[in-house]
């Protein structure tokens, strides 16, 4: 070998280091960002922006109470709740999501364990085996999927441990398997946005569908109830272009770009999550829109989105709930004392317009 | 030579299928014009190009750091990812102003582009594996640094993101300015020449004396630089740092416009003016079928397409 | 045992085998010689089947036999070890040795026990010991030629063809292997031996095929051909035929006395070049002489730094340069022609005049910036100086003849205004009228006091050409042709003769 190489690599190897490590140093030992105007947003979240539940408990729909589920009754403060999140807290949904839990914990004074998928099914199943294992007494689990849960049901079943599943359902027998669900109506969403965009509209024209990601429930759902009902209320609105934006505000903005151009009349744009509206929002102040020309109504309730609306750029925003914390302990509390718990919780999501937008502006997330 | 003994039919074909690699980008980039003007209602408006423009300029300029690459024999699939790690860092660093934030976004598809260019010249690893590690790595240090979508509110930014001089968007200036430096490096410069004869041959160039590694570490520092830049234009059309989705995917819509544009794979041969008109082309691909509210998957396979039959007009020439 | 005649096979403009006959007997070992493009490995894949002859018979045991694939020719008992040895360097030795058929247990499953034991007494009657169970690639290259020498003899191998078996392995891996072909031998297998290694030859082989351009041009037991005329019969030179003629068309009246340009000394690399000195005059057109694979390519490489050496160092007019850089090389005048032309040497998309200014660009630039102007002046100078034929400076160089190519290579290093020319093969694959004009600007070149290193297997170019021929065997330098000396005579006598000190090398 030349003599020379095994220094010269290593020479390499050392200034790849010491610039990876130098970048790092600097990157983290200076950094100094733009002023958030968000300040906060775990921390600001007020009590008053926990869910309500649409469906009243132990109501209509069916209920669960411990005797039928096996185990026994006991006080919540003196047990450990195990969570699961699905998705790195990366979006404010996740973000929102996990800190009511947390912040309902510590309000409680409940010992809390977390665990995080990062969007691996495989690493929430032993996410949850793992927390079981640690300890955890009770569970609330956002599932990534709905399918696969066997083990951890089986796990969970032998040591007769509460699970209650947030924002997604899994595949199981209620009150058997797992004690409740509580999350949002999806179809409900997209109907109640068809309502505003009806509303904002005047029921006359035509709109545009910027689609969530394809081969999504929440997508899949959001489009049926909005399309439902504005066939059924409205049929002078004409859905005249759909276009999946996957979700991404990038996407939101070029798409809807080449829609202003193409279709000058465009009368609304329905946007299946809030980052694709705000994406459309970018999109039409390029173009030299005014706020208000092009009507916009989104699903999720994000601050950006309702700060919108102040703005006079988004017409509507239909919320969905992040903050599971306060309803989750609660019938983990009910249920731990054995009173009856409905199986299905659907918690009421609020909106967000005009009217309440600049006052609610602290509830959004 | 061998052509001499060719029938004239022969050299015909030779010549058709020369030209369709050469110009058919060109040809294609018309076609699609052509059919726009027609079928697509408000398309001949100035509006609409202005439009065309801003949105092709990030794709564009990732594309002319691929094209080096490529001509080095290389591809760097990083791009996505620095694109993302520089719009991290310019959040990150707004405070200082945006001209410091960029710069140091910048720096930092420099330190990318550095680490797969050691890893390629010096350790020897494929150019398609270090450039991978890279990606993994810019990306996920990127998520370290900014976890989440974060908006960006300086005027500065917004105003190259969405201002223009006497009509001609900011976005697309740059491009341009860059697509110019780009091509003067290539036909210019002792580096592109040096660039070009070790994509042709390697053992040829080493032997000839040419730098051969630190050619190589300059082109995927470039490739870095201008991926850096695409980031920070992309940041200040969007608004907003988005280090989880921007750049996804990039690596193939720049490598599509290189190859579409008539660049081989095999190295050699660099060509600037096709790889604008290959990012032209795919992006108005893109518009057209969005425009006519097409299901998107037909973008994917009308992009499939265009790949396939460049790849084959390069294939039916080097079979020669 | 195995047969072939009347072999004929052509490829697009070139004859590779014409007429060919050959037979392998069984117990026999029969060494297959010839120069580069002699048709060596021509002949070894039709007889392993990857090359299908346009003409000619082959038949096996009598009947006649056609293999389409290289499958069917090792169904029918002939295999071949390659240089590089195709097992699978993960596996255990065992394993490699009865890939394909394990011995079977109950179930199906492999019997280990009987395997290893089986290896092991196959190995050891071939005198190898290894452990039967350590993966192959922790072997060494010889121990792995071994080992698939013994699973060619273990499938029940008729014919065993070896491609230049030992060179990459140690002199006592050396022996082992004669051992072993031996063994093979005496059970009555065909061995074909391609090498180059005279004392090899005559050590192990029994009858010889010389090849030459494609055509048997002797074949007969190797005891009665001595050295000196089986190294003319691949050369294609009659001994004694002296060629005044070509002597008197140099100058051979250089200053011997000047100071050397170029000392290499004591160059080294592992198998390949053994201690070889070389030093070069201004003015001088020294020769490297030698079979093929006896270091001449390698020596050059080595002097330009193309290639990573073990030991030994090059100094160019008194100042020592840097080894294993071609930059360090280049920066002291040492230009290399390489042997590959079209490889190594020409960038072939590129147009002439790019390939001219290649090398000296850093020279022809202000600010990284090419200056044009003085690049088109210099590559027309050459152009007209070395009278390259070309559409124009604009054409592709991938387009060009092998003599003009040649011619570009030339000027590319000529820009740089070399002390030392190192020319490997300069005339291979080119016409006649460019060989004489490039042999005459080699000419021209020394004259103007440029030192040149000039390697050629065609003798006549190489005695005519040179001032002094160093002749190397086996990476070592064996004898310095001087004067009158310089003839092929000498040149082929000096290539034959048996190493004093046995065979040590």
């Amino acid at each position: 070998m030349k003599p020379t190489a095994p220094l010269r690599r290593a020479c390499a190897r050392t200034l790849l280091a010491a610039g990876l490590a130098t970048s790092l140093a600097l990157m983290t030992g200076c950094a100094k960002s733009e002023d958030d105007s968000g300040g906060d947003r775990g921390a600001s979240q007020g009590k008053d922006a926990g869910q309500v539940v649409a469906s009243p408990s132990g109501g209509t729909g069916p209920s669960c109470a411990i005797d039928a589920y096996g185990g026994e009754k006991r006080d919540l403060k003196s047990a450990t709740v195990g969570f699961s999140q699905s998705e790195k807290e990366a979006n404010p949904f996740r973000i929102a999501e996990t800190a009511s839990i947390k912040a309902e914990a510590q309000q409680r004074g409940v010992k809390l364990l977390t665990a995080n998928a990062q969007s691996q099914f495989s690493k929430q199943i032993s996410d949850v085996q793992d927390l079981i294992a640690k300890g955890a007494d009770l569970l609330v689990i956002a599932p990534l999927n709905s399918d696969g849960w066997e083990p951890v049901l089986r796990a969970a079943s032998a040591k007769h441990i509460p699970i209650v599943t947030v924002d997604r359902k899994i595949n199981a027998a209620a009150c058997k398997d797992y004690v409740s669900f509580i999350g949002s109506d999806f179809v409900e969403q997209g109907r109640r946005a068809a309502d505003r965009m009806i509303g904002a509209t005047g029921g006359k024209g035509e709109i545009a569908v910027l689609l969530g990601a394809a081969g999504n429930n929440v997508t899949t759902e959001r489009t049926k109830g909005f399309e439902d009902r504005i066939k059924e209320k409205a049929p002078g609105l004409k859905i005249v272009f759909r276009q999946t934006t996957e979700f991404s505000r990038e996407k939101g903005q070029s798409v809807t770009e080449n829609l202003i151009q193409s279709r000058p009349g465009i009368k609304g744009i329905y946007a299946e999550n809030d980052e694709m509206g705000l994406g459309a929002v970018n999109a039409l102040k390029s173009a030299g829109k005014k706020p208000g020309a092009v009507k916009i109504v989104t699903i999720d309730g994000t601050r950006n989105a309702v700060q919108g609306i102040v703005d006079g750029w988004i017409s509507g925003v239909i919320e969905s709930n992040p903050r599971f914390g306060p309803l989750a302990f609660q019938t983990l509390d009910s249920f731990a004392r054995g009173e009856k718990v409905a199986q299905d919780i659907v918690i009421q999501d609020s909106s967000y317009t005009k009217d309440n937008a600049e006052s609610d502006l602290g509830k959004a997330y | 030579m061998t052509e001499l003994s060719l029938a004239p039919g022969a050299v015909d074909r030779d010549r058709a299928l020369r030209l369709l690699q050469d110009y058919g980008v060109y040809g294609g980039v018309l076609a699609l014009l052509l059919f726009n003007f027609v079928f697509t209602p408000h398309f001949a408006s100035a509006e609409n190009f202005r439009t065309q423009a801003v949105q092709v300029a990030p794709v564009l300029i990732v594309a002319l750091g691929m094209a080096l690459a490529i001509g080095t024999e290389g591809v760097d699939l990083s791009v996505g990812s620095v694109m993302a790690l520089s719009t991290s860092l310019l959040s990150l660093y707004l405070g200082y102003g945006p001209w410091t934030a960029t710069l140091i976004a910048v720096a930092g598809g420099v330190v990318a582009g550095l680490a797969s260019g050691a890893l390629v010249a010096f350790v020897g690893v494929q150019p398609i594996v270090a450039t991978l590690a890279s990606m993994v790595a810019a990306r996920g240090l990127a998520l370290v640094l900014l976890p989440q979508l974060k908006d960006v509110h300086d005027p500065g930014l917004a105003a190259l993101g969405s201002g223009d001089v006497l009509g001609v968007p900011h976005l697309a200036l740059i491009a341009a300015a860059l697509a110019l430096l780009v091509a003067f490096v290539v036909r210019r410069s002792t580096f592109g020449r040096q660039l070009l004869a070790i994509g042709d041959s390697r053992p040829a160039a080493r032997l000839a004396g040419l730098p051969v590694r630190r050619v190589l570490v300059v082109v995927y520092v470039c490739s870095g630089a201008l991926a850096a830049i695409a980031g920070v234009l992309a940041t200040a059309r969007l608004t907003a740092s988005d280090p989880t989705s921007l750049g996804t995917l990039m690596e193939l819509s720049a490598i599509t416009a290189v190859v579409v544009g008539g660049t081989p794979l095999s190295g050699g041969r660099v060509r600037i003016g096709g790889t604008v008109a290959g990012a032209v082309l795919i992006q108005l691909l893109t518009t057209t079928l969005v425009k006519h509210d097409l299901p998107p998957s037909w973008t994917q396979i009308a992009q499939a397409v265009v790949i396939v039959a460049a790849v084959y007009a390069a294939r039916e020439r080097g079979k020669r | 045992m195995l047969t072939v005649t009347g072999l004929c096979k052509t490829f697009p403009g070139v004859r590779a085998l014409s007429e060919v006959d050959f037979t392998a007997r069984a117990g026999e070992v029969h060494a297959l010689v010839g120069e580069n493009g002699a048709g060596k490995s021509t002949l070894i894949k039709v007889l392993t089947g990857v090359y299908q002859p346009d003409a000619g018979e082959l038949s096996c045991d009598g009947s006649q036999v056609r293999f389409a694939t290289p499958l069917q020719a090792q169904q029918a008992g002939i295999s071949t070890i390659y240089q590089e040895v195709n097992l699978v360097p993960l596996m255990s030795v065992a394993r490699n040795l009865f890939l394909g058929r394990e011995p079977r247990g109950r179930l199906g499953l492999i019997d280990f026990r009987r395997m290893h034991r089986a290896a092991e007494d196959t190995l050891r009657a071939m005198g190898i010991r290894v452990d039967v169970r350590r993966p192959l690639r922790e072997l060494g290259v010889g121990a792995q030629q071994m080992v698939a020498l013994a699973r060619a003899v273990a499938v029940d191998a008729r014919v065993v063809i070896m491609d230049e078996p030992t060179s990459s392995l140690e002199p006592r891996e050396v022996r082992t292997l004669f051992g072993v072909i031996r063994t093979l031998r005496e059970r009555g297998i065909a061995v074909i031996y391609v090498s180059h290694r005279m004392d090899e030859l005559y050590e192990i082989c029994d009858a010889v095929t010389v090849l030459r351009d494609g055509r048997v041009v002797h074949t007969g037991r190797l005891a009665e051909l001595d050295r000196l005329r089986l190294v003319a019969l691949m050369l294609g030179r009659e001994i004694g035929e002296v060629r005044e003629e070509g002597l008197t068309k140099f100058t051979g009246s250089r200053d011997t006395a000047a100071r050397p340009v170029l000392e290499a000394e004591g160059l080294r690399i592992r198998h390949q070049l053994d201690g070889v000195s070389v030093s070069l005059r201004p003015g001088e057109v020294v020769g490297l002489g030698g079979l093929l694979g006896s270091g001449r390519s390698e020596t050059a490489k080595a002097i330009a730094g193309a290639v990573p050496v073990d030991g030994g160092r090059v100094v160019v007019a008194g100042e020592p340069v840097r080894a294993g850089s071609t930059a360090a090389a280049i920066r002291a005048g040492i230009s290399l022609l390489p042997e590959d032309r079209k490889t190594e040497g020409i960038v072939p998309g590129l147009s002439v005049r790019e390939n001219i200014a290649l090398a000296a660009l850093p020279g022809l630039s202000r600010f990284g910036l090419v200056d044009d102007a003085r690049v088109d002046r210099i590559v027309d100078t050459f152009m007209k100086r070395l009278r390259i034929k070309a559409a124009g400076p604009h054409q592709k160089v991938g387009e060009l003849s092998g003599g003009n190519q040649q011619k570009v290579l030339l000027a590319r290093w000529l820009a740089l205004h070399p002390k030392v020319l190192l020319l490997d093969e300069p005339t291979r694959g080119i016409d006649v009228g460019a060989k004489a004009e490039v042999q005459a600007l080699v000419d021209e070149l020394a004259d103007d006091g440029l030192a040149v290193l000039l390697i050629s297997s065609d003798t006549e170019e190489l005695i005519e050409g040179s001032d002094r021929v160093v002749v190397l065997k086996d990476g070592a330098v064996v004898r310095e042709l001087t004067g009158d000396a310089v003839t092929e005579d000498e040149l082929m006598r000096a290539i034959a003769a048996v190493p004093a000190g046995g065979h040590d090398d």
